[in-house]
C-alpha cells in the first residue's frame, strides 16, 4: 500500500512540475514567439503577442506538483513508521 | 541505493548517497544554500533591524498569480509577522543550514520564502526556470536527501534519546 503512494506521488509530482515546465515550454516554443511566458509588446507598449499558457498556469501547476510533495510529506506524518525507516542514516528518502 | 531491475530505464543505475563524494556535495549544496538565505537575512537585520516594511508591501504586490489572493491578504493582515519575520526567518534558515540543524524543517521555510520569490517576481523572461525555481528546488533536494546528515548536527541530533523515542521527529530533521 506504502509502495504505491510513495510511486504515485513520485509520478503525480514529477509529471506535473514537468507538465509545467518541460511540456508546455516546449508547446510555447512550437507555436512560435513569445517562447516565454512573457507577453511581447511594441515601442508603444502594447500587446502584440501572448504566450499561450499563461505564467499564472504554468507557474500554478509546478506549484501543484510541489503540493502533492507536501501532502505526500504529510501522510509519512501521520501513519506510522515502518521497521525499514527506524534503521539508521544510510537509508535516506525516508 | 536506487536499483529497480523491473525498470530498464533505472536498471544497473546505483547512487550510493552514503559515498564519500555524495555526501561532500550534498553538505556543501547544503551550506551554500544555508549562506545565501543567512546573507539576505543578517544583511536586513543590519540595515533595518527586525521591521522589513518592504516585506507587507512585496506581498500586496502579488496581484494575479497562481497563489491567488493569499499573498496580498497576508500583506495587508500579516503585517506585523512578515516585517520581522523576513529578516528573522531567513537568518535561522540559514543558520539551519550552515548548521545541518533541523535542515527538513528549515527547508521547507526556505521553500515557502521561495515560492512567493518565484511566482512573486515573475521573472520569466527567459523562461519559467529562473534562478528563483532553481533555489526552490535547491530547498526541496535538501528534504528530499535529508542533506543535514551529512556533515552536519543532524546526524548527531538523530541520535539522541528523544529522537529515538519519536522517530517521527527525523521528518524535521535530517
Amino acid at each position: 500500500m506504502t509502495d504505491i503512494i510513495d510511486k504515485a506521488a513520485m509520478a503525480l509530482s514529477a509529471g506535473l512540475m514537468l507538465l509545467g515546465i518541460v511540456v508546455m515550454g516546449l508547446l510555447e516554443i512550437l507555436v512560435g514567439a513569445p517562447y516565454s511566458p512573457v507577453p511581447i509588446t511594441n515601442e508603444a507598449g502594447d500587446v502584440v503577442a501572448s504566450p499561450l499558457f499563461s505564467p499564472q498556469l504554468r507557474t500554478g501547476v509546478v506549484l501543484a506538483g510541489l503540493a502533492v510533495l507536501g501532502l505526500y510529506a504529510a501522510y509519512k506524518v501521520v501513519t506510522p513508521l515502518g521497521e525499514e525507516t527506524r534503521t539508521g542514516h544510510e537509508t535516506v528518502a525516508d | 541505493m536506487s536499483y529497480q531491475s523491473s525498470n530498464p530505464l533505472v536498471d544497473e543505475v546505483e547512487f550510493a548517497l552514503d559515498g564519500p563524494w555524495a555526501a561532500y556535495w550534498i553538505a556543501f549544496l547544503r551550506v551554500v544554500t544555508g549562506w545565501w538565505f543567512f546573507h539576505s537575512g543578517i544583511t536586513k537585520v543590519i540595515e533595518s533591524g527586525f521591521s522589513y516594511t518592504s516585506g507587507p508591501g512585496y506581498m500586496r504586490g502579488m496581484t494575479d498569480t497562481a497563489l491567488g489572493g493569499i499573498p496580498v491578504w497576508m500583506g495587508n493582515n500579516l503585517a506585523w509577522l512578515i516585517e520581522p519575520g523576513v529578516p528573522l526567518f531567513e537568518t535561522l534558515i540559514g543558520l539551519a543550514l550552515i548548521a545541518g540543524a533541523f535542515t527538513r524543517f528549515a527547508a521547507f521555510g526556505g521553500v515557502i520564502f521561495m515560492t512567493l520569490f518565484w511566482v512573486g517576481n515573475a521573472s520569466f523572461g527567459h523562461g519559467l526556470v529562473n534562478s528563483d525555481l532553481m533555489g526552490l528546488l535547491l530547498f526541496v533536494t535538501m528534504i528530499v536527501l535529508a542533506a543535514g546528515r551529512y556533515y552536519g548536527l543532524d546526524a548527531i541530533i538523530e541520535k539522541l534519546d528523544v529522537v529515538e523515542r519519536h522517530p517521527k521527529l527525523r521528518y524535521l530533521l535530517g
